[in-house]
């Protein structure tokens, strides 16, 4: 990557990219372009009116104090809560609830519709609550037998 | 049939006549008409090939002034086609007969599951065996109490019938889930023929076709089959077995009482026929009418915007309130059927059974048989009630597969109309030069394409104009081999199109349509249909290339993005772009644009306009539009009317010969500037 590349975190707390050429973007707005499939790659940095002033190709590239920033950045604005286990669901009186436990804690979240629930992937789903939150079951596969089997009536 | 024979001296001409539902061929004698011949339209096409060789062979005749007796012989084409017939019909043979030739496959599975049934049908006789035994050896004497019976004896009997009863669940069980197993492979592997038979079929087959019930046959019919296979037919087999080994011991107890108890077995048998024909009838409307309703619904539920608009919801209503009547009646007429015959087979039985009280008292008082035969016997002649009645289930349930496996071979016997195996000329990339050498092409009765020579150099853009019916779109499905030319053919870099393999060929051509089609699925799995395996780079390439990066970032999930069934949540300029990316991925040899910017508006066609130019550099590109903005780039403008091409050129040259082209383009211009 060209030297004049950088990231970092301005007094104001907000991302500033340096690009190659040396221009400096302040205010600059971290996108993942694979959000689910691929989140790590393929990052797009906007500018305030949403033009895309530079890309990462992968986040790993990145010095250690240059990801620091990145993901300081993506915690400002990324809500994608992972589902580990799904203790209870419930007819509501449009949609179901689903009790579920997730790496931010145990959760209550309402879905309308079986579309709600998409693939991503050979085993991997996305869910979509009626606040458009969307929660992520990375692998099926790794849930609980109890979880599986009730993930298995709707989807 | 009466046969007409000339000399080719004695024709003048051959003539076809397009006559809206049907055709004829005229002769022509000595400037007049002397015969003609009707034909369908169906037929049409046979009769132009007819005709095409007339002439040739006239022509021949013609320019050597002697005749050769062999040089034509009409009979010989019509020989042709009946040929033909007669093979379809030989290859329509029963389709349950049908049914198990998918099964071969699975010969050894099939073996043991027969193998299961036998075992398990013979132990489930073993039972009454010991019963008759129990009666009279330890039951019987118990009761006179005139000698001594032991304990030991009945602990004896209790141990075996509890054996036999375990030994038959464990064989039913394993028998249950071999011939499962089996059932679900059969019918799995119906669906994917079906399916990949469906699509390698021509579009024109799909036009002529209802979607509803297409997903119909492919859906609920092949499970009828299965159910069908897994679950009915077992148990039939199951049952004659049954009747077989209890027939042949009934006999052996005792052939009186068995005379007696197999006395309305004709009865059924006659009532079973009677039956079936009129089950088969009702079964194979039911499964119509089932499809009807799959169509409407396939019909109503995407055009659901077109509903609510005209505010038709009550019509719709109907229409469907309409097709679910239709099958409630066809149902209801089976089951009335049913409801009778049922019941009346019940009834016979029982007067079987009656008969066999009464004979087996009789035996038994005249010392002919004992009490404890009588008992077997008895229950041995209601098991085999038991299997005629549940033999004439079966003769409802094979209707019923009958049915729904002949609709499903009526699609695997349709013969792809595109004969792909024809052109097998492997290539890899083309350079693009197309050229069209006499091409006609008719549809039905319409000749739509009535002779277009064009030649296209590798890398040109051709822009086609012209008003709507002039066979703009027919022209170009044939470029693609969407359908083969009636006459004429097209050359691609020097080879005939029709000896090129259809896959290679179609893996140079890019197209973009008025109404871009999005799959369910994601964004980037929708820019890489035509290329699964590019990586994400290539991917976020064209869709900059396409100007289409920006807007996917603005969405959710950006690449990752669920666009709906055809795409809603994106608006039409977006949807075209995305699917000017998936051209745009495969880097085809030959473009094809049919009126990619109709349908948006234009502001967004400037935006579209900007990522074809990108798309068009260096390949060859056949454009459709009715807006000539979109031709600007174009190098030659052809345009067409009633499937002919009336004049070429550029832009300004055409505009200076103010034919066609520039009463379009001036129509054009009084509606914008309106």
């Amino acid at each position: 990557m060209n030297p004049a590349f950088d990231l970092l975190i301005d007094s104001g707390g907000r991302l500033v990219l340096v690009d190659e050429k040396g221009n400096r973007h302040e205010n600059v707005r971290p996108a993942r372009m694979f959000p689910l499939t691929d989140p790590e790659g393929w990052i797009s940095l906007q500018g305030p009116s949403g033009e895309e002033v530079g890309f990462i190709e992968n986040s790993k590239t990145l010095t250690r104090v240059q990801q620091a920033a990145l993901s300081d950045a993506f915690a400002k604005r990324d809500f994608v809560p992972v589902v580990r286990s799904i203790d209870r669901i419930s007819r509501a009186a449009d949609g179901h609830l689903w009790h579920v436990t997730t790496d931010r804690g145990p959760t209550i979240f309402r879905i309308e519709t079986d579309e709600s629930i998409q693939q991503l992937g050979a085993n991997r789903l996305v869910i979509v609550d009626d606040h458009n939150t969307r929660y992520l079951i990375p692998d099926i596969d790794k849930l609980d037998v109890e979880s599986r089997r009730r993930l298995e009536r709707y989807y | 049939m009466r046969f007409l024979a000339w000399s080719l001296a004695e024709i003048d001409e051959m003539e076809l006549e397009e006559m809206g539902a049907t055709a004829s061929i005229h002769l022509i004698q000595g400037g007049i008409q002397t015969h003609a011949w009707r034909i369908m339209t169906g037929r049409v096409r046979e009769a132009d090939v007819f005709l095409g060789r007339f002439k040739d062979q006239h022509r021949i005749a013609r320019s050597d002034l002697k005749l050769d007796p062999e040089a034509l012989r009409p009979e010989g084409e019509d020989e042709e086609v009946v040929e033909g017939e007669s093979e379809v019909k030989g290859f329509m043979a029963g389709p349950m007969v049908r049914l198990f030739v998918f099964a071969k496959t699975w010969h050894r599975l099939m073996v043991l599951g027969f193998l299961l049934t036998l075992a398990s049908t013979a132990t489930s006789l073993i039972a009454p065996w010991l019963t008759m035994a129990l009666v009279d050896n330890v039951l019987i004497p118990l009761q006179s109490a005139t000698e001594e019976v032991h304990v030991n004896q009945v602990y004896k009997f209790m141990a075996q019938l509890a054996g036999a009863g375990v030994l038959t669940w464990l064989l039913n069980w394993a028998r249950t889930f071999v011939v499962a197993r089996l059932a679900e492979r059969v019918t799995s592997r119906m669906r994917r023929e079906t399916f990949e038979h469906l699509q390698r079929l021509s579009l024109t087959y799909f036009n002529r076709k209802r979607t509803g019930d297409l997903i119909s046959r492919i859906g609920s019919d092949t499970d009828h089959i299965s159910l069908f296979l897994s679950v009915n037919f077992i148990e039939f087999v199951c049952d004659v077995l049954q009747c077989v080994f209890l027939a042949v011991i009934l006999f052996w107890i005792n052939p009186l009482l068995a005379v007696a108890a197999m006395g309305p077995a004709p009865l059924v048998g006659w009532l079973v026929s009677k039956v079936r024909g009129h089950l088969r009838g009702g079964f194979a409307a039911a499964s119509r009418a089932w499809s009807a309703m799959n169509s409407v619904l396939s019909d109503t539920i995407p055009g659901v915007r077109v509903v609510k608009a005209f505010a038709q919801e009550q019509r719709e209503i109907e229409r469907f309130r309409a097709t679910d009547k239709h099958i409630f009646d066809t149902n209801d007429r089976v089951n009335r059927m049913w409801s009778f015959f049922t019941p009346m087979i019940e009834l016979l039985t029982d007067v079987g059974l009656l008969v066999v009280w009464a004979a087996g008292a009789w035996s038994v008082a005249h010392h002919h048989i004992t009490v404890g035969v009588l008992t077997g016997f008895v229950l041995y002649i209601q098991k085999l009630y038991g299997r005629v009645e549940s033999m004439s289930k079966f003769v409802a349930a094979a209707q019923r597969a009958s049915a729904s496996a002949h609709r499903v071979f009526e699609i695997l016997d349709v013969k792809p109309d595109m004969p792909v195996n024809q052109g097998m000329r492997k290539v890899g990339r083309l350079s693009g030069e197309i050229d069209f050498k006499g091409v006609k092409f008719r549809h039905g009765s319409r000749q739509v394409i009535k002779g277009i020579d064009l030649k296209i150099a590798p890398g040109e853009m051709i822009g086609l104009v012209g008003p709507s019916g002039a066979g703009k779109t027919t022209l170009v499905n044939l470029a693609c081999r969407f359908f083969d030319v009636s006459e004429g053919s097209i050359w691609v870099d020097g080879m005939d199109l029709r000896e090129l393999d259809v896959e290679d060929y179609r893996k140079n051509l890019g197209l973009v349509l008025q109404e871009p089609y999005l799959f369910y699925g994601t964004i980037a799995e929708n820019i890489a249909y035509g290329k699964p395996k590019a990586t994400k780079a290539e991917i976020i390439a064209v869709a900059r290339a396409a100007r289409a990066h920006d807007f996917i970032m603005r969405t959710v999930d950006g690449y990752d993005s669920m666009v709906g069934e055809r795409g809603q949540q994106l608006s039409g300029g977006e949807r075209q772009r995305i699917s000017i990316a998936r051209a745009l991925l495969i880097d085809p040899a030959i473009l094809i644009l049919d009126e990619a910017t109709s349908s948006v508006d234009t502001e967004t066609e400037r935006e579209i306009q900007a990522a074809l130019d990108y798309l068009v550099k260096g390949r060859t590109t056949i454009a459709i539009a009715h807006r000539l903005g979109t031709l600007r780039r174009a190098n030659r403008l052809i345009v067409m009317e009633d499937g002919r091409i009336v004049e070429t050129g550029t832009h300004d040259q055409l505009l200076n010969q103010s034919g066609t082209y520039a009463r379009l383009h001036e129509a054009m211009m009084e509606v914008t500037s309106q």
